[in-house]
């Protein structure tokens, strides 16, 4: 599959203050990418410059094969985007907002349905100087999608969002991914971001840790499990750990799945020792628990590294 | 740059600020026609017509407004960034934002030109003639027009120094006070800046006497001798400072990171 994006050795400075080193990933056409990692990291600062928002010392950003800096904004034309909070005019309304960025043709009916998507309806004709944080959010992304674009980078989407929003949003984000819409998102909400990504790129101290996948992570991270249910689970228990299979510790029959291959040769081992099984599981760890391990991996190698120099 | 301009006009449509103040203009000028229909010795109703009822001072003052504001309101709203990740280019960004002050400009004084002629033909059909003579060879009317369009230059010299501040402190306050001052300044330093062009010649070439250009053409007599200018000198000094104030302002903006 072809990348829609591609960033390569990025350096920005502000001052003295290197913020980004070197940072190069490439993002998929069609998939959601997840951009985590602490507070100041550069997340930010990676999506203003790929916007063509800020000026970079050096370094090479490219959507759909365009270069994009900060005096060439041809590439901009099929990118959608929310940074840090919606820029929203309070005199306007929210349908004025859609139909001032909206381009082209049927836009009406696809501001119509965007309205319907993210259930603005009541509210869309209101001047936004009275809308709450929730509804000038949902503005900020209906404005981001209103053009149809290929590629949408959201910074933080989820910020004051009720229950029902979010899910609204997660809804339209998966539509809008199985038409082909890319997204680059970042979000401190890891739970929703979890249910949401299928790609990851971590990053820490204003370079990249990890590009990998959702899955991969967890699965290295040991944070995904498979749960059995056998006619003998403690004999079961027994066969597995002999089989060097890794076991959690709870007293159920959880299996740690360290990569795709684990959940076959489980049942391939139970079934070759005659274990009738009952139900089988897989679980999904936590985004959460993961990143925090591999920015601490991260750090200590960082360190060791230093004090090797 | 079609696009952007009509979307910097729709966003001056949708201000309540633009309706009310084209009523007020509106108002302004009836209530001058009409002081000058009851108060002719104390409102000649020439110099009334000349000045557009008062419309000129107050188009300045709308207009340092609404330059500054159509800068730093992206600021200020946080609209900026929206703005500038589309596909155009920050330069046709900047350069849309200039036409639409153009536009509202020429809006403005076609308005009060408009409302000027029609009280004038309701009010002084019998009493005042646009086409007697207002002196230097012209008519009321032409000379009326001549002053317009002088004062529409050094309007644009004022409002390329205001777009320059705009995009340099993105605060509005700081940009209209300049553009206000400096509409003043011209009045009050007139005095002394013909005592230094007396003295040392070179000095007429400043902003300031730029801005003087309207006083020129209505009263070439005493200014040229004063300026030690000619009247096409001036019109060249207000196009070369625009294009610098214009040209800095472009500059900042292309260079600034949000």
């Amino acid at each position: 599959m072809s990348s829609i994006l591609s960033v390569q050795n990025l350096n920005k400075s502000f001052g003295n203050k290197h913020v980004l080193h070197d940072v190069s990933f490439t993002v998929e056409k069609g998939h959601i990418v997840g951009l985590v990692g602490p507070n100041g990291a550069g997340k930010s600062t990676i999506m203003k410059a790929i916007l063509g928002l800020i000026n970079y010392q050096s370094g090479e950003i490219k959507i759909a094969n365009q270069t994009v800096t900060p005096a060439s904004h041809a590439a901009l034309s099929k990118v959608g985007a929310l940074i840090e909070y919606p820029g929203i005019y309070p005199f306007l309304t929210g349908w004025d907002h859609l139909q001032l960025f909206a381009d082209g043709d049927h836009q009406l009916i696809h501001i119509q349905e965007i309205i319907s998507q993210l259930n603005m309806d009541s509210y869309i004709k209101r001047k936004t100087k009275g809308y709450s944080l929730g509804m000038k959010q949902k503005l900020g992304i209906a404005l981001a999608l209103v053009n149809f674009p290929d590629l949408v980078i959201l910074d933080e989407p989820m910020n004051g969002l009720d229950p029902e929003a979010t899910k609204d949003l997660r809804d339209l984000i998966i539509s809008e991914s199985q038409r082909g819409t890319t997204f680059l998102i970042s979000s401190h909400i890891l739970s929703e971001l979890q249910q949401l990504a299928s790609d990851l790129l971590i990053i820490d101290q204003g370079a990249i840790v990890q590009q990998t996948t959702m899955h991969q992570l967890l699965a290295s991270q040991g944070k995904q499990t498979i749960m059995l249910a056998t006619n003998d689970d403690k004999t079961a228990r027994q066969i597995l750990k002999k089989a060097k299979f890794k076991m959690t510790a709870d007293p159920r029959l959880e299996v740690v799945a360290t990569d795709d291959e684990t959940m076959p040769q489980v049942l391939r081992t139970l079934v070759e020792a005659d274990i009738e099984i009952m139900d089988v599981k897989r679980l999904e760890g936590n985004l959460e628990s993961s990143l925090l391990e591999v920015l601490k991996q991260y750090r200590v190698a960082q360190k060791l590294a230093k004090e090797q120099a | 740059m079609g696009t952007l301009v009509r979307q910097e006009i729709f966003k001056l449509t949708r201000k309540k600020s633009t309706w009310i103040s084209t009523g007020f203009l509106v108002a302004v000028e009836i209530l001058f026609a009409i002081l000058s229909k009851v108060y002719p010795k104390t409102f000649v109703p020439a110099s009334t017509f000349e000045s557009l009822y008062f419309a000129r001072p107050i188009i300045i003052f709308y207009m340092i407004a609404a330059t500054a504001t159509i800068i730093t309101m992206e600021f200020q709203f946080g609209t900026m960034k929206q703005v500038l990740y589309r596909r155009y280019s920050r330069g046709q960004i900047l350069v849309s934002k200039w036409l639409a002050m153009l536009l509202y400009s020429v809006y403005w004084y076609i308005l009060s030109l408009g409302v000027a002629m029609l009280l004038k033909l309701m009010l002084f059909r019998h009493q005042l003639s646009i086409h007697q003579s207002a002196g230097h060879g012209l008519s009321i009317f032409a000379q009326s027009l001549e002053v317009s369009a002088a004062t529409f230059i050094t309007l644009w010299l004022l409002l390329s120094l205001v777009f320059l501040l705009a995009n340099l402190f993105t605060n509005s306050a700081a940009a209209v006070s300049v553009g206000i001052i400096g509409y003043f300044a011209t009045n009050i330093v007139t005095q002394l800046l013909t005592m230094l062009i007396q003295k040392w010649d070179w000095t007429k070439w400043n902003p300031l006497t730029m801005l003087l250009y309207p006083q020129m053409l209505a009263h070439p007599g005493v200014y040229q001798p004063l300026l030690n200018m000619q009247a096409w000198q001036m019109l060249l000094g207000n196009v070369i400072y625009i294009a610098l104030f214009l040209w800095a302002g472009y500059k900042v903006f292309t260079q600034r990171n949000l």
